[in-house]
């Protein structure tokens, strides 16, 4: 069963048209990791999935239902989508930054009834940041601060959660408690989770669907042992790629790689 | 409940205390402001003899000055600071900027320079009515927003905050250059009439001007208060503003529009009063922080109390002549922008 279906969607940023005739499932209940080289399309595809971005033509089908014939409220029930690098507004609270998640359900003034709160409280126990409820979101470290963004997201209550790099600008150690707190959260409960990353290796590490894309074409897709392959890689990147599998997951791994010469590509900005 | 969660709580619940305290605290300053400033004028009057024409027992003097003289005043300033403190407050909540004002978007510069052809083409004796300027100013505000945000706005991208920001002080100095031309043109009487207007004096001192006002107020203020929580969410990136489900354009659109048509009503009336719009809603966003139920309502209270406290000053400083009210809030204003701008750089 499939959570996204697009077809033949095509999606043009500022006048360019980046994605053309791309078709695209993303199954249910699944971690789909999307790889890819700079400025081709992960993004973008990612935005349009996500209503953020008006495609050009085609048609995303979300559940089975075209997505255009849902209000864009209906779309925030049922899929959440968090982009690269969000800012909150100065001096908000870990607590009002989740409560915005139940915006989609509010009406009128919108205060938050009994259900909401418990919601809310559930994010921030999933999240871990019960005791941060108070604190002021600037003042979180980075990997905290992404976890917000992740309950914000959660206090949606979609059955599907959509990430543009949610690794961005943390060091290794937030990008793993990140990543596995997705990972909980799918395995725990059920939860489809598409993200674009940048480190193929952690992709290949939380991922249980992969899809390499290049100048917004589908390269491959499937397991992560079908798509982390020395010809993926070369097709996709233009590396040479030294693939093995990792001890400690099984998972396969790039453990280096060197540059196919010459590139000249103008995919790379 | 776990103990954490017992102390978030509490926590909560002492912040919303405070919240309604500081809310409390600003309705205070204004009542405040309200008596210091009935008792503040050219004729001295005690607050005893106030207090008592206030319940009807005053002389005809007494009733004349009070009633007709500095409570419609009074009651201009603080229903003009409201409007523009919102106005002001639902500008920087849209555009996602801490320095947009109503004058940024044309307000000032739009219905400024209706008035100025309105005075051309009517003379400035021949008020017709005072119900006309506002839609007039309104028009002409409305016109120039309008052109703004057509200015501004990309195709595919919408509308970008620091885009409009910038084309706002582009067509902003433009009519204002336009309005300049005109008023070389004007003749003596119609020239000081445009030039007390241009300064914010509150020149419309009488009931009628209130109740030009007041319509526009109690139609716009409660829309705005009402979208509170939806300003929460505009004030975020767009991208997050959508995914969470909020049709931005339209939102901004309509919240834009009712800042307009705030302002625009508000300075009709009050003349071109300045850096209320910006300075109100910081020092609200001070004292009870960003989230928009709460920071509305303190952002029309501090922008009344501001407003009228500038009036009161304008008319003791000088005595026994008068500042006008938009020179004074300007000369509270200018400074606290320059230092917003130094601390932006930072």
């Amino acid at each position: 069963m499939n959570s996204i279906a697009t077809e033949n969607l095509a999606v043009a940023y500022d006048g360019n048209l980046v994605v053309d005739d791309l078709d695209m499932q993303i199954p249910q209940g699944k971690i789909t990791v999307v790889i890819g080289p700079n400025g081709c399309g992960k993004s973008t595809v990612l935005k349009a999935v996500g209503r953020i971005l008006k495609p050009r033509g085609g048609a995303v089908y979300l559940n089975g239902d075209d997505i255009r014939r849902l209000t864009t409220r209906e779309v925030a029930r049922k899929m959440a989508i968090l982009p690269q690098a969000p800012q909150a507004p100065a001096g908000l609270t870990v607590g009002e930054l989740v409560a915005y998640g139940r915006f989609p359900y509010q009406r009128g003034f919108g205060k938050l009834k009994s259900d909401d709160k418990k919601i809310i409280q559930w994010a921030l126990e999933a999240t871990r940041l019960t005791e941060f409820e108070t604190a002021e979101v600037d003042n979180l470290s980075g990997g905290q601060r992404q976890r917000v963004w992740i309950a914000m997201a959660l206090a949606q209550q979609t059955d599907l959660i959509l990430l543009d790099e949610p690794t961005t600008y943390l060091d290794l150690a937030y990008q793993l408690e990140v990543l596995e707190l997705l990972y909980r959260l799918n395995r725990g409960q059920s939860r489809t989770i598409v993200m674009v990353l940048h480190d193929i290796n952690l992709a290949a590490r939380f991922a249980d669907y992969m899809i390499a894309i290049r100048r917004g074409d589908i390269i491959k897709h499937g397991a992560p042992e079908e798509v982390m392959t020395a010809g993926v890689l070369k097709e996709c990147f233009h590396i040479d790629a030294e693939i093995v599998k990792e001890p400690r997951t099984g998972r396969p791994a790039c453990v280096s790689y060197d540059l196919i010469r010459p590139t000249g590509d103008a995919c790379d900005s | 409940m776990t103990e954490q969660q017992l102390k978030n709580e509490a926590y909560k619940r002492g912040l919303a205390v405070r919240n309604t305290a500081v809310a409390a605290g600003c309705a205070a300053v204004l009542i405040l402001s309200f008596i210091i400033s009935m008792n503040t004028g050219y004729t001295k009057l005690s607050p005893q003899d106030t207090l008592r024409a206030l319940f009807g027992g005053g002389t005809d003097k007494e009733n004349l000055i009070l009633f007709d003289f500095r409570l419609p005043r009074i009651v201009i300033s603080m229903l003009a600071g409201m409007g523009l403190a919102l106005s002001g407050c639902t500008i920087q909540g849209v555009s996602k900027n801490a320095l947009a004002d109503p004058g940024l978007l044309g307000i000032n510069a739009g219905a400024g320079l209706m008035v100025v052809l309105y005075v051309m083409f009517f003379g400035a004796q021949t008020f017709l009515s005072v119900f006309t300027l506002p839609f007039l100013a309104l028009a002409g505000a409305g016109a120039a927003a309008v052109l703004i945000y057509a200015l501004a706005f990309k195709k595919g991208e919408g509308i970008a905050p620091l885009r409009l920001i910038l084309t706002g002080v582009a067509v902003q100095a433009g009519i204002s250059a336009l309005t300049t031309l005109l008023v070389v043109k004007l003749d003596e009487t119609q020239f000081d009439f445009v030039a007390a207007w241009q300064a914010g004096s509150i020149w419309g001192s009488n009931w009628r001007f209130v109740l030009a006002l007041l319509p526009w107020l109690l139609l716009l203020i409660p829309y705005v208060l009402y979208k509170a929580r939806v300003l929460d969410v505009l004030n975020m990136d767009d991208d997050v503003a959508r995914g969470l489900g909020a049709s931005v354009e339209g939102e901004r659109r309509g919240l834009l529009a009712a800042a307009v048509m705030l302002a625009a009503s508000c300075v009709a009336v009050s003349g071109s009063i300045s850096f209320v719009g910006l300075v109100a809603p910081h020092l609200a966003r001070r004292l009870v922080g960003p989230k928009h139920a709460i920071l509305l309502p303190v952002c029309a209270l501090t922008g009344a109390v501001l407003v009228s406290a500038a009036d009161t000053a304008a008319r003791v400083i000088v005595q026994p002549s008068e500042i006008p009210t938009g020179i004074m809030t300007a000369i509270i204003g200018a400074p606290y922008f320059l230092y917003l701008l130094a601390k932006s750089r930072r």
